[in-house]
């Protein structure tokens, strides 16, 4: 004859069981709430970042004609030799002035 | 009983799921925003790589005109100087007077008047006699 196993709950096991539940829906609601103070932060952290590719955007357009610093130094640079020609030439007219 | 506990289980694991799919979706944009600013920031150090050089070139260049200018309009007026005529002495210049002289009045001779013995003209005046013809 088969032995019947007893599975009813007493009276502390049902209450430790409903104490369980409980406590579960409990950190399920602050796991919740934690979570969404995740998420919130995490979207302020996105709106910065979006805001920081702008502002560094706005930079890269800024900088983007700093290869016409070489060509005006290339320019400064043909302005010294022509004043070193006037130079030559004003030393010659001088001279002949002078003479 | 067992229910409400495969339930709470259940909703725990639900949620956590979502709030996984929503972090985890965020967490991705973040990235991708992140990756571009971070090739954005390359773009600018490397437009800002060139600065530094060319202005120091520019500067430098720059030292050199500006210390050659005085030389130069130096020596642009000394040549102004040699080539500028010199200004003539001024001349006190007087009135103008008639190249004749002083004009002659005829009226005095007109009339035989000779003031002090003497015409205007000289052409009556009497002859000075020498002393050895003056009668005694």
């Amino acid at each position: 004859m088969a032995q019947v196993t007893d599975l009813t709950l007493s009276s502390t096991q049902r209450g430790l069981w409903w104490g369980a539940i409980i406590g579960g829906f409990v950190v399920v609601l602050a796991v919740a709430a934690l979570l969404t103070v995740l998420v919130v932060l995490v979207r302020t952290i996105d709106q910065r970042v979006v805001a920081v590719r702008d502002t560094l955007k706005a930079a890269a357009a800024n900088t983007a004609d700093t290869a016409l610093i070489a060509q005006t130094a290339a320019g400064v640079e043909a302005v010294l030799a022509e004043g070193l020609e006037h130079h030559l030439f004003l030393g010659r007219v001088l001279g002949k002035v002078r003479s | 009983m067992v229910a409400l506990s495969v339930i709470v289980i259940a909703l725990l694991i639900a949620g956590l799921a979502f709030y996984l799919f929503v972090v985890g979706s965020q967490l991705n944009r973040i990235a991708t925003n992140l990756e571009e600013c971070a090739e954005i920031v390359r773009t600018v150090v490397e437009h800002a790589a060139v600065i530094e050089p060319g202005v120091e070139h520019i500067n430098r260049t720059g030292g050199v005109v500006a210390g050659a200018l005085p030389l130069l309009y130096g020596m642009a007026e000394g040549i102004v100087v040699g080539v500028t005529p010199a200004p003539a002495v001024p001349v006190e210049r007087g009135p103008a007077r008639p190249a004749s002289g002083r004009r002659r009045s005829r009226l005095h001779d007109s009339v035989g008047y000779a003031p002090n013995g003497n015409s205007s003209n000289g052409a009556h005046r009497p002859r000075p006699q020498p002393e050895s013809e003056l009668p005694v």
